[in-house]
């Protein structure tokens, strides 16, 4: 704001230097003799004109709208200072310097035309006096004089108007320069900003990446470039390899931690003909995944520094630099033997259930069949409806222990299928059949329809079978009496399909999703305290998806469920002959 | 009835309860239970001690198990042809099919019936040689 007051001096500061000389003029006027007024009116007019411009500059000033008017007020000035001249003398008046100042005013506003208009305005103030007919120039050099002062005059302010021109361009120069500079500056912060955050993103993500890499104790993380050089080594590398970072990094090959064998099979696998390639076969056949950009976890043997093995699952991806090539991979392995071990174990104790629970429910199962064939020593009726309620429980249990250990199966992978070609027909009717007295006990009614059509698929005819006596035993546990159960068997293109429809209680939407879970019951079930433990479903699931087939379900709680068993068929004699 | 003796029996299992309820079994199919035993190296022994006429063997026992017994008596050409009936908790298929593959003529899953063993007994039982 400094140079603007400065740059742009108000009309009263311009006005200033003009009124304190013509007010000096006046009081010399008044107290030095020999300056005399020789027109009193003249002089008076000239000062009144002085105080005009001097008022009209303290109003333009005030009033900024009017700022662009201010030149009348040095062209008053030429004109007040032409009469006060010409009052006090004319051309004799020592006052006639006084026009420096408004003609330096206007001079150095911008424009050419302000040249002429100081010119005129001092030929103006200059031939006041002349006005007066007694006072017309007299001679040559009066007349000269009017013309040659004004001339000076307008050189003057030629000279002044492009100082000022001169002054202003270098000054909107230098504005221009301190604006850029600003800018500029402004810039240079923001980039400096940048940089320090992303500095401290950098740090951040470094000191991160650091302690990441640092407390990565249980998994060994191993960095090589191409050809399977050690480059980066963990702590977990440490732990599970036995060799320090300095040891391993630059000097190991990341092949050498593995069996050869292991890695001869699986190039053998990928057909890497051995010592055809640049790099080493079996380092190729152990990156061939990573390098195709496929995520990979593999069971592999680790062989430690002291000869040691150690089964690891290890998953190989692809290290890429900025231009986006393959720089070297990265090898995390965790070590499995905990998890196999638990495995086993799993086994084991499955094993020991199976066997430890099997064996008393057959003399259960044994005795109270011996004791109700017991021609000899007949029960009563009551006797056998009390020993029949144990049998039947004993049954129960031993399902139970058969679903616990199929499902332990499923799980460990262990799920044994004896596929052969099976008429999905005959195993529809058989479960129908089989749960016929259980529906009609409780008042359901069972409806089959089976398409006459054979539907041939591959499959277990057993695991197929449990999993239809499922579906359709569930369906009757969920209806309520006077409901009805259809099972229809249809063949829709390339697929069989089983639907076990009912008018039951329903399943609640939220919880389809979780049906297929291990010990999942339906809130339905539970609350029309429906028995059951909840493995029906997770085994049927298990053994649709082990034939490839997909188990569908919808259903609307108090209105029925529905589910569908999809199989593939396998070709007919005649299809096939046909194709 | 065409057999004037009745066929002898070595039962082996390590659970008394299970070995009393073969034994029943057997006796209601007119066998004569000639010695119950319960663990494999008993079992073996009896076997050839008395020569019985059938074997039925638990898998799993202490010792000798089952299997290894069945092998025994298979490799043994002089009782080659007794047969033997294998009783297990393991109902898997790789079982039952290790139990024929150690000679065994049938594979029963516990919990069994005692009338289907019965049956088996009189009917199907093929006769030693």
């Amino acid at each position: 704001m400094a140079y603007l007051s400065v740059d742009h001096p108000s009309p009263a500061l311009k006005q200033l230097p003009t009124s304190l000389a013509f007010a000096i003029g006046i009081v010399l006027l008044l107290t030095v003799p020999g300056i005399e007024v020789t027109s009193e009116l003249t002089a008076a007019i000239g000062i009144a004109m002085m105080v005009i411009a001097t008022a009209l500059a303290a109003i333009f000033t005030r009033i900024e709208r009017l700022d662009r008017l201010s030149i009348i007020i040095p062209v008053i000035d030429l004109l007040a200072i032409g009469a006060f001249r010409s009052g006090t003398g004319g051309a004799l008046s020592i006052f006639g310097t006084l026009l420096i100042l408004p003609v330096v005013w206007i001079a150095a506003e911008r424009g050419r035309r302000h040249i002429l208009m100081a010119g005129v305005g001092v030929s103006l103030a200059l031939y006041m006096p002349y006005l007066d007919i007694e006072n017309a120039p007299s001679g040559i050099s009066e007349l000269v004089r009017g013309i040659y002062s004004p001339l000076v005059f307008a050189v003057a302010a030629a000279i002044i108007n492009e100082l000022a021109r001169q002054t202003r361009s270098q000054l909107e120069a230098i504005r221009r320069l301190a604006d850029d500079k600003e800018v500029i500056l402004q810039r240079t912060v923001e980039f400096a900003n940048q940089l320090q955050d992303s500095e401290a993103q950098i740090r951040e993500a470094d000191r991160l990446f650091r302690n990441v890499w640092a407390a990565t104790t249980e998994q060994s993380i191993i960095g090589t470039d191409n050809t399977g050089r050690v480059d980066a080594w963990n702590a977990g590398a440490e732990n599970l390899l036995g060799l320090s970072q300095g040891e391993a990094e630059g000097r190991s090959f990341v092949f050498e931690f593995h069996i050869p064998a292991e890695l001869n099979e699986l190039s053998r696998e990928l057909n890497y003909p051995p010592g055809e390639t640049v790099l080493n076969p079996g380092f190729s056949a152990l990156v061939e995944s990573a390098r195709l950009g496929r995520a990979e976890s593999r069971e592999w043997t680790y062989v430690r520094k002291d000869g040691s093995q150690v089964p690891v699952l290890l998953s190989v991806t692809k290290r890429v630099n900025d231009l986006g090539q393959t720089s070297g991979y990265l090898f995390v392995a965790t070590d499995v033997t905990q998890s196999r071990e638990v495995a086993r174990l799993k086994d084991e104790f499955l094993g020991l259930i199976s066997h430890e629970l099997r064996t008393p429910l057959s003399s259960i199962l044994g005795y109270l069949e011996l004791l109700l064939d017991d021609e000899e020593n007949p029960l009563s009726d009551d006797q056998k409806s009390y020993l029949g309620v144990a049998e039947r429980n004993a049954h129960r249990l031993l399902r139970l222990v058969g679903d616990l250990l199929f499902t332990a199966q499923v799980e460990s992978g262990k799920f044994p299928l004896d596929s052969s070609d099976v008429e999905l027909n005959r195993i529809v009717s058989a479960a129908v059949e089989s749960a016929r007295p259980a529906a009609n006990a409780a008042g359901i009614t069972l409806i089959e329809a089976v398409v006459a059509d054979t539907s041939l698929v591959h499959g277990d005819p057993i695991r197929l079978g449990q999993a239809c006596d499922n579906l359709v035993s569930n369906a009757i546990k969920f209806t309520p009496r006077g409901g009805t159960v259809t099972v229809s068997l249809v063949n829709t293109g390339p697929d069989a399909v089983i639907t076990v429809q009912d008018t039951g209680i329903g399943i609640p939407a939220s919880e389809l999703n979780q049906l297929y879970s291990r010990f999942f019951r339906a809130t339905t079930a539970t609350r029309n305290a429906v028995p059951g433990v909840g493995l029906g479903l997770t085994i049927t699931k298990a053994i649709i998806n082990a034939h490839g087939g997909e188990l569908d379900v919808q259903s609307t709680e108090g209105v029925g469920t529905s589910f569908s068993v999809t199989l593939e068929r396998v070709e007919t004699g005649m299809a096939a002959l046909e194709s | 009835m065409t057999d004037a003796v009745a066929r002898r029996v070595v039962v082996a299992d390590d659970d008394s309860d299970i070995r009393a309820l073969v034994a029943i079994s057997a006796k209601r199919a007119g066998l004569d239970v000639v010695a119950s035993v319960e663990d494999g190296d008993k079992a073996w022994a009896a076997i050839q001690e008395l020569r019985p006429d059938l074997v039925i063997l638990d898998v799993s026992m202490p010792g000798l198990s089952g299997l290894d017994v069945c092998r025994l008596v298979r490799a043994d050409p002089a009782m080659a042809g007794i047969p033997i009936l294998l009783l297990s908790a393991a109902v898997d298929e790789p079982s039952r099919a290790a139990g024929k593959q150690a000679g065994a003529q049938e594979y029963l899953a516990k919990p069994f019936s005692p009338r289907a063993l019965v049956a088996w007994l009189t009917e199907e039982c093929p006769k030693n040689g």
